[in-house]
């Protein structure tokens, strides 16, 4: 018969079969853990800055006159959640197109940072931005009043886009 | 002569020529609403290595040039193709268009003093292979993705246009022609791109509505189908006029007749002809602003010597021998002449899509499907029955049970504001109608469109052999010609990215 | 004040006294759980409620209390409110008879350090006990109407049966030392440190097994094993019923613990210690000395208990019966063949 055998017969030796020793080890590792130190943070207290490459909530580029996004909806196509709801409208600036309507539903965001890959105009970013509570479902449903950071708050991530993407 | 199309040899060529075309193509892509059913963008996606050699600075041109009233011009995007100067020339007869300039300059103009205000100018933004001509009324509304695409029938005239049906978070974005060689060949007139879709947006009687003391009213549709029929039972059958609609169906005024004539046993029965003698022109445009007048005639919506006629209508209000009038027409209160003869009625009842000056005399409103939110058969000027499906869900309807569906659409869950598009309370004349009779015990039971238009293929000759497959297959059939069908043309499938 | 009412009312006192004090040993337990897991996994563990987080196991029944109470629908509604109680009132009655001292003399009444003193089958009372609290889980189990809980109840009362029984056996030697059931009599006999612990070292090893399995403690929890049974037997239960689950299965951990110390740590002896603090017999010092020594012999214990929940994996069902009945038992019974012929031939030279 072609029987795989793994029994602990086989698997294990004398002392392994006597447990306690074994035990012992296990036990001793734990003890010496526990006068390590924590490794833990007091959250609300202490908080942790996040690198350039970290991928926190997506937010759009706000530029000194004005968003720097076209409403390509590519992020909108590319998003594997359907996240991002886009509306384009006509400006009479350089670029024809702007968002009249830039919605991200951060209930559906999965943070794969895919909107940022494939933006052509590098208006939509990962920000550091990890503290995200809500109390409904609207509240998830971002706008453009909360998604336009200035472009100032951005560097650190527009920096690690230039040298990696 | 051999010719090779795959190959070594072939791809070197074709990336070549793309190369070339790319030159002073701008990378508009982001900001284009040709994006996603772009014939350059197809080619490059299929013949392009993606990168170009060339590093002088690109042409610039005019990008915002309005040719027209509905047609604006960005000269970058343009290919040089011609095409919509052939098309202006050889199709619209209106030869204002042409090039300009020499070399990679060349652009496109109209001529001096002329504008491309042609009633059928908006085509050349469906033939222009990229994004150069586009609409300004669709200019960045949505992009092509978004959309769900529906084949329909244009209702602006007897024409029966095929057209497409661009939805998106159940609203009409944008309508466009279908090939269909014996009927509008790829063309439709700006008119009803313009006008074909809005009122289905705005401005909808979104439930049935009773009149109490002066306002309307909103009911459920049990009480107001009872509400209907214990009015029209308070009257003689001869004072009962019954009015069906050219903008309705075939299955619609099937019903209708066969309600008029079995049910409330009146000959009173008509129906009223919109016919704008300015409108008509000797290419696809007609006086008949109707889709469906010759098929609600067929299916006995007509005239009969012993009943009352439209033409007399108003007469025999104002001398009270026709008391009740029943109207599956949206707005016969805009015709002049029977504006004031409508107050003077006991029984006002009508099925209306939209609020008009009609609903606002009406004792009972029903609330009907536009052509966008039905299925069933138009049969236009030539005799030609077509068929229509629903592209915009009701509340009876979701896009779920069988209409076209976007990516959105498939997804959306009732968190997404982009899924929440208004879902109107509206019915389908002919299941109005039957609610209606069946209050009366007429005990009918159609369970879909399908199911009447079995009915009528069976029991009106013109139609026999007809079927909603059969129609779909033909792209529509002739009446009296179910046996023997125009043949099928290529249909060449021009935008192979695009959905649906 | 006569002597009957007297009497009633330091029973009384002493009962109030070692409820509470279970109870509040018991919400400590879980704070130090809490803690000791943190430190473990290189945490800090709850420092919110109070300095170092000390009111959190307050806030935790507090928050029990204020939780839903859900019944299933589908439970048999008797059995699923009397389980929790049979648990955490057998878990308390055990405390009858443990002895946290001898006695000491106020105003001339001699007070022991028991609620019932000089009950000579303490021992016995004490597994009987332990037992009847399977009979809470099972219940508990059983009446649910969940087939988790169902699971969870019958591996309990499998678990219990068979390590009771080794447990049972495993002390027979220290009886036989001991020469009684009555648990002050077991701890006198240890004094001059004759602790059990190193008599019959088999015996203390084959005892820690057993009551980590009896207090269904890990790598023993398979009756509440989560990856596999959700809750296992308090699935079904929520608020201060389960609660009371919680509270039952600490209090049995103390009682093991205690058991331990009574058994095989010699109690409250240490040799030498009251000769040298030379305290006048029958003081209430001398009991308080006492009661501390006891209590310095259990903390240990817990911290054991809760040390190897933090390091070992959960038993499979069948390494677990195959330790019960195929290693325990004979070992067990090993102890008693070898103590009763060590005993004997000691005997015959006069030794003992």
């Amino acid at each position: 018969m072609n029987v795989n055998h793994n029994t602990e017969k086989d698997r294990l030796n004398f002392w392994e079969k006597l447990y306690l020793p074994e035990i012992a080890r296990g036990l001793g590792l734990t003890l010496r853990q526990m006068f390590k130190k924590p490794m833990t943070r007091q959250y609300p207290e202490e908080r942790w800055e996040p690198t350039g490459s970290y991928r926190g909530r997506p937010v759009l580029v706000l530029e000194e006159d004005g968003e720097r996004c076209v409403a390509c909806s590519l992020c909108s196509r590319v998003c594997p959640a359907l996240a991002i709801e886009v509306q384009a409208a006509e400006t009479t600036r350089e670029k024809e197109r702007y968002p009249v309507k830039f919605e991200i539903n951060m209930l559906r965001c999965i943070y794969c940072g895919f909107c940022e890959e494939v933006c052509p105009e590098e208006a939509i970013v990962m920000s550091k931005d990890y503290e995200l509570v809500f109390t409904n479902q609207e509240d998830a449903i971002m706008g453009k009043d909360k998604l336009l950071i200035p472009i100032a708050q951005l560097q650190d991530r527009l920096e690690f886009l230039r040298r990696f993407k | 002569m051999v010719i090779d199309t795959q190959g070594q040899r072939t791809e070197h060529a074709q990336n070549a020529i793309m190369e070339f075309l790319l030159i002073n193509h701008p990378l508009d892509c982001p900001i284009c609403d040709e994006a996603g059913e772009c014939k350059l963008q197809e080619y490059a996606f299929l013949h392009s290595k993606g990168q170009s050699r060339f590093n002088e600075k690109k042409n610039h041109k005019d990008k915002r040039v309005e040719l027209g009233p509905n047609v604006m011009f960005d000269g970058e995007r343009c290919i040089s193709c011609s095409r919509c100067i052939r098309f202006a020339d050889e199709v619209a007869k209106q030869p204002v268009l042409t090039f300009v300039q020499r070399g990679d300059h060349v652009t496109i103009e109209t001529f001096p003093g002329t504008t491309f205000d042609s009633p059928y100018s908006m085509n050349v933004n469906d033939i222009c292979p990229v994004g150069a001509l586009t609409s300004m009324d669709f200019r960045f509304a949505s992009r092509v993705w978004e959309m769900s695409f529906t084949d329909s029938i244009c209702p602006g005239c007897s024409r029966g246009c095929n057209i497409k049906v661009g939805v998106r978070n159940n609203e009409i974005l944008r309508l466009e022609p279908r090939t269909n060689m014996h009927v509008n060949e790829y063309w439709m007139c700006d008119d009803a791109r313009l006008t074909q879709y809005k009122f289905v947006n705005e401005n909808r009687v979104s439930s049935p509505m009773i009149r109490k003391g002066n306002t309307l009213v909103s009911a459920s549709w049990q009480d107001a189908t009872a509400q209907a029929a214990e009015l029209l039972k308070k009257f003689k059958p001869s004072e009962i006029m019954v009015v069906g609609s050219a903008r309705a169906t075939n299955e619609d005024n099937y019903l209708l007749a066969k309600f008029a004539h079995n049910t409330l046993k009146t000959n009173n029965i008509d129906f009223l002809r919109h016919v704008d003698n300015a409108f008509g022109d000797n290419f696809l445009r007609t006086n008949d602003r109707t889709p469906n007048a010759h098929g609600a005639a067929e299916v006995g919506v007509k005239h009969e010597t012993s009943g009352v006629s439209m033409d007399h209508l108003a007469e025999k209000i104002k001398q009270r021998s026709i008391k009740a009038l029943y109207v599956m027409d949206g707005d016969i209160a805009a015709n002049s002449t029977l504006t004031a003869a409508l107050s003077d009625l006991d029984c006002l009842i009508v099925h209306a899509s939209n609020h008009n000056s009609t609903t606002e005399r009406a004792h009972v409103v029903l609330a009907s499907t536009t052509y966008a939110e039905l299925e069933g058969t138009f049969t236009n000027m030539n005799k030609r029955v077509q068929y229509v499906q629903p592209a915009v869900a009701t509340q009876d309807h979701e896009r779920i049970e069988g209409m076209q569906m976007s990516r959105w659409d498939k997804f959306g869950a009732s968190n997404d504001r982009w899924a929440r598009g208004e879902r109107r309370n509206c019915h389908q004349n002919w299941e109005i109608v039957q609610d209606i009779a069946n209050a009366f015990g007429a005990g009918w039971h159609y369970s879909d469109s399908g199911s009447v238009f079995k009915d009528i293929a069976n029991h009106v000759s013109a139609f026999s052999g007809m079927s909603y497959d059969l129609l779909q297959e033909y792209q529509g059939l002739t009446l009296g010609k179910a046996g023997s069908p125009e043949p099928k043309g290529v249909v060449y499938q021009s935008n192979y990215m695009k959905p649906n | 004040m006569s002597p009957l009412l007297t009497d009633i009312l330091i029973l009384l006192a002493k009962v109030v006294l070692i409820v509470n004090g279970l109870l509040m040993s018991a919400a400590y337990l879980v704070y130090f759980e809490r803690k000791i897991s943190a430190w473990a996994h290189n945490r800090i563990g709850p420092n919110r409620v109070g300095p170092l987080g000390l009111f959190q196991s307050f806030a935790d029944v507090f928050k029990l209390y204020l939780k839903e109470d859900i019944i299933p629908t589908l439970a048999d509604k008797k059995f699923h409110f009397i389980a929790p109680i049979i648990s955490i009132g057998v878990a308390m009655a055990v405390y009858a008879v443990i002895p946290f001292g001898d006695s000491f003399v106020v105003g001339g009444k001699e007070v022991f350090m028991t609620v019932a003193p000089g009950i000579n089958i303490g021992l016995l009372f004490v597994f009987a006990m332990s037992s009847v609290g399977v009979y809470g889980i099972t219940l508990a189990g059983w009446s649910s109407n969940n087939k988790y809980s169902l699971l969870g109840g019958l591996r309990s009362a499998a678990q219990m049966i068979s390590y009771e029984l080794s447990m049972g056996l495993s002390i027979i030697g220290v009886l036989m030392l001991s020469g009684s059931l009555d648990l002050t009599k077991i701890v006198h006999a240890q004094a001059g440190g004759k602790w059990n612990i190193f008599l019959q070292p088999l015996a203390f090893i084959i005892f820690l097994v057993a009551s980590f399995a009896e207090t269904n403690r890990t790598p023993f929890d398979l009756p509440e094993a989560e990856p596999e049974l959700v809750g296992g037997y308090h699935t079904e239960y929520s608020g201060m019923k389960f609660g009371l689950f919680f509270l039952a299965e600490y209090a049995n951990m103390v009682t093991a613990s205690a058991m331990m110390v009574l058994l095989f740590l010699g109690g409250w002896e240490v040799p030498g210690l009251y000769e040298a603090l030379a305290l006048p017999a029958g003081s209430p010092l001398v009991a308080l000395v006492q009661f501390g020594v006891f209590a310095a012999k259990l903390v240990p214990i817990l911290f054991f208990f809760i040390w190897v929940r933090w390091s070992l994996p959960r038993f499979r069902y069948d390494q677990l019966m195959n330790l019960g009945w195929k290693v325990m038992l004979p070992l067990a019974l090993a102890n008693i063949i070898i103590t009763a012929v060590v005993i004997t031939i000691l005997q015959h030279y006069g030794i003992m």
